[in-house]
């Protein structure tokens, strides 16, 4: 092999998307297989057989795309169109749920990467994803009375966002970008307000590539976003934490709140099945419509507590970076106390104090985390304010708060970005495990550590009450370090 | 004196010496060009410049005779050579005394002012989540005697546990106990708070630090694998593991673990005992894994930001083997933010302990503190918070001064301020 073909290996970041997706397909296969073999009585669960297979066979076909790839590379040093509409099969296993596959499929079919594009196929993804859960209802005693209206919306919007991935598969966003493109970005940000945020990601960026002339506002969003698109690992992130989203929005129209809630003692702790997917627990409730309304909770519990600590921490930051000696010294002293006790030992003391709830919940985790925002905050604006446009700033004789929030903040925010979004999944962790404990959401709320709590119960007779919401609890936490991580390669903060 | 000295000269017969020398002068000065001699200008010209000379002389003198008997200086230089004089000195003294012993080193003075913030921040951990305690709208001794119990009952019992008291009273007494390791008996089962901490303190910190061992042993060599052969397959498999291993919530991981490794395979027992060795296995492991992730990423990003500095560059430059420089110059100098990660997560590991206890069913201090939280019992959610909190501070404590004995740099800064 000669360096320039080690090189076109390297660089290729198609060729890393595909290794990549083999492991992952072959490590599922292997997870399958375990499940679908029970090794004490020697029989093969047809379920998990079939899907086995299946995935067997997606990642046979997976190795031969990337043997292709490998060999186009070094022979000629780019991807053959062959060899692309080879990975076209792949779009297919979206319909076995294996979105790993998919994606790289979209993504090959286009050869030059483009953002738009990207984050397109990434909607029609989500999209389908909401669907498909949503249609799992249709095996339930009955549906809710707004299901058939939601289905028919959504069936729309796959339709648009079909149109969408096609348009952006043809079109050069970069160049020949019409101004009436901006009425399409207007529908795709309105698509966006049903809980799939890609629509709104997607409309702003047309809206600004169509109507804005300012080259630079242009340029700083292509770079933060191709280096985003192009991370697979951050879109796949993306991506659950929008379906995630997405499908606690969906709940309202397509999900029986009373199958989640309301007890049923004829179908206490039934074995998984098509009417119910993941089983049911102790008081016959419909645990995977738990786990879809626990969802929001820890959405809603995760970003909050994550927005306020951000929110204080920042400014008690901001004002300790800009001005020096006496007042950072205060500030810093008492946050150095809140730092000195763990955060979930702190959040245990403020719960006892005032009573497990949500809102004491969302209080007792913020207070913790202030203290870290605040270093996070401080440490930038004491770099940002050595800079030159602020010495012009104060030189024109600006007010000092208008120095702080309208020139220092917004040029030192980015590893803020970064770090919420690294310690949304943390409070993620800390809300179920506070619930877990009996100290968080209220026992009667479906959340995610209250139904671990029930599943915990029944560890030896039912386990798949513990292990799916746990399940759901590492996706969403394992997206949030993904989807984080790439926003620090993307944004380039100077961490400390 | 100088006035004295000046005196003293003009008497002697040098003064009327240095008149005739100037008036000479003078003299011959105005007989080269030739000028008439004006004697009382002459007198008075050779005056001035005897005077000019004699204050000088004067001056010179002054510097070179014993001027300071009457300096402090000299005074106490001269006492300090008593021993005496020493010794009682140092009764008004002592402060001072210490004062410039601290401040002459600056390490002796950066481990002080450590140590002087660690007190600060340990009592105001006691104030703030005393505090917190006490405005609670819970009422420990309705929670206690149940509903049907007398107000006379219920003040008895107030007064029993000194909660009749005002606010600063029972702060006076909380800080106190604090510090003298002395909190009274807890609201439930009356037992001495200090005893059960005493006793369930030790086991969450073996459990600890077997976590902490094994989250070294493990972390550091795959950080530094990992940061060697970056963007090879074992750099991404391993930190796609290392970011699942943040992403798993401990509770979940302890039930999967009792789930396949007690109750399928029978391998290890499903609760923590004491004296069985087996059973310390799956706690650790399940406290440990946040750690072990987090210190592997830290490891090979802080090794990855070292290795393309210039000293770096140089070694390669100079020809040593690169597994020398990974080792020697790289590791060396990548271990600090380490070694801070290290002391900033064990703080996080104590109080997540308080989940892990409750899954294992340990009796150790974290399940004590959500035991008796629903009360609130206040001395021993008090107790056990402020204890820990000491712990964290302690050893973040020995972090920094074993920092600021690692790290020449550090060493250097403390000494230029």
């Amino acid at each position: 092999m000669t360096a320039q073909q080690d090189f076109a290996l390297k660089r290729s970041q198609e060729y890393k998307h595909a290794l990549f997706v083999l492991v992952i397909s072959i490590a599922l296969v292997l997870v399958f297989l375990v499940n679908a073999f029970d090794v004490t009585e020697g029989t093969w669960n047809k379920v998990w057989g079939s899907l086995t297979i299946a995935y067997l066979v997606i990642a046979c076909w997976q190795a031969i795309i990337l043997f292709c790839m490998k060999r186009d590379l070094l022979n000629t040093g780019d991807i053959q169109k062959r060899t692309r509409l080879m990975s076209a099969v792949n779009l297919l296993t979206i319909l076995v749920g294996n979105v790993f596959t998919t994606t790289f499929a979209f993504r090959m079919l286009r050869r030059k990467a483009s953002i738009e594009y990207t984050i397109s196929y990434y909607m029609l993804l989500t999209q389908l994803l909401i669907v498909s859960v949503s249609l799992l209802n249709l095996f339930k005693p009955y549906v809710s009375d707004m299901f058939l209206l939601t289905m028919a919306v959504f069936i729309l919007l796959i339709i648009f966002d079909v149109v969408a991935v096609v348009i952006f598969g043809k079109v050069d966003t970069d160049r020949q970008i019409k101004p009436a493109f901006k009425w399409l970005g207007i529908a795709l940000i309105i698509t966006g307000f049903s809980g799939n945020i890609f629509g709104c990601i997607l409309g702003y960026s047309v809206l600004l590539k169509s109507t804005n002339r300012d080259m630079s506002t242009i340029e700083k969003w292509n770079k933060i976003w191709s280096k985003i698109t192009k991370n697979f690992t951050a879109m796949l992130g993306l991506l659950f934490v929008i379906f995630t989203f997405a499908i606690s929005i969906a709940s309202y129209g397509t999900f029986v709140y009373e199958f989640a809630v309301e007890n049923n003692y004829e179908s206490m702790l039934l074995e998984p099945s098509l009417a119910n997917p993941f089983g049911t627990d102790n008081f016959g409730r419909d645990v995977f419509s738990r786990i879809i309304y626990g969802a929001r909770i820890s959405l809603i519990v995760g970003v909050v507590s994550t927005l306020i600590p951000l929110v204080i921490g920042g400014f008690l930051g901001a004002i300790a970076g800009y001005y020096n000696k006496s007042i950072d010294n205060v500030i810093m002293r008492i946050l150095d106390v809140l730092y000195a006790v763990p955060g979930i030992l702190l959040a245990i003391a403020i719960i006892a104090a005032f009573g497990a709830n949500t809102v004491n919940l969302i209080i007792a985790l913020s207070v913790g985390s202030i203290p870290t925002y605040a270093r996070t905050m401080r440490a930038n604006v004491m770099m940002v304010s050595n800079l030159e446009f602020v010495e012009a700033a104060k030189a024109l004789g600006e007010a000092d708060w208008k120095i702080i929030f309208k020139q220092v903040v917004p040029n030192s925010f980015a590893p803020m970005i970064v770090k919420a979004t690294l310690t949304i999944g943390g409070a993620v962790i800390a809300t179920s495990s506070l619930s877990f404990l009996g100290l968080g959401v209220e026992p009667h709320i479906p959340e995610w550590g209250n139904i671990l709590k029930v599943g915990s119960m029944y560890l030896e007779t039912n386990p798949y009450l513990a292990i799916f919401p746990g399940i759901a609890i590492i996706l969403l936490v394992l997206s949030f370090n993904f989807l984080g991580d790439g926003l620090r390669d993307a944004l380039d903060p100077k961490l400390d | 004196m100088l006035h004295e000295h000046m005196e003293k000269i003009k008497k002697s017969s040098t003064y009327s010496e240095l008149i005739h020398r100037y008036e000479e002068q003078y003299r011959s000065k105005k007989l080269y060009f030739n000028e008439s001699i004006s004697e009382q200008e002459m007198q008075g010209e050779a005056t001035k410049l005897a005077n000019e000379r004699v204050l000088k002389m004067a001056q010179a003198e002054l510097e070179t005779t014993d001027q300071s008997n009457t300096n402090y200086q000299h005074f106490f230089a001269k006492c300090l050579q008593n021993r005496n004089f020493v010794i009682v000195s140092f009764i008004p003294g002592i402060l001072m005394y210490l004062f410039l012993m601290i401040y002459a080193r600056p390490l002796v003075r950066y481990i002080f002012e450590r140590l002087v913030m660690t007190v600060f921040v340990i009592i105001s951990v006691t104030i703030f989540v005393f505090s917190i305690l006490h405005f609670s709208p819970a009422d420990p001794a309705a929670n206690i005697l149940g509903e049907s119990a007398t107000a006379e009952q219920r003040a008895e019992f107030d007064h029993r546990y000194g909660l009749d008291q005002s606010y600063w009273v029972q702060l006076w007494d909380a800080t106190k106990g604090i510090l003298t390791l002395d909190l009274g008996y807890s609201y439930t089962g009356n037992e001495d708070v200090m005893a059960s901490i005493a006793n369930k303190f030790p086991v969450t910190l073996t459990i600890a630090f077997w976590s902490l061992l094994m989250a070294i042993v493990i972390a550091i060599p795959v950080g530094m694998i990992s940061a060697a052969k970056t963007n090879s397959f074992w750099d991404y498999s391993f930190m796609f593991i290392a970011l699942i291993g943040l992403s798993i919530p401990n509770f979940w991981q302890g039930l999967v673990f009792i789930l396949n490794f007690s109750i399928k395979w029978h391998i290890l027992p499903a609760t923590y005992s004491p004296g069985d060795w087996l059973s310390i296995i799956m706690p650790v492991i399940v406290l440990g894994t946040g750690l072990t992730a987090s210190i592997a990423r830290m490891t090979r990003s802080s090794i990855l930001e070292v290795v393309n500095e210039e000293y770096i560059v140089t070694a390669k430059a100079k020809g040593l083997k690169p597994s020398r420089v990974f080792i020697n110059h790289a590791l060396r100098n990548a271990i600090i933010p380490i070694i801070t990660i290290i002391g900033l997560q064990f703080g996080g590991m104590l109080g997540g302990a308080a989940v892990t206890e409750k899954v294992f069913n340990i009796s150790g201090l974290g399940s004590y503190i959500v035991d008796k939280q629903f009360v609130p019992d206040i001395p021993s959610i008090l107790g056990g918070v402020v204890y820990i909190a000491i712990t964290i501070s302690i050893v973040n404590l020995a972090v920094d001064i074993l920092y600021a004995f690692l790290n020449p740099r550090i060493r250097s800064q403390m000494k230029n301020t």
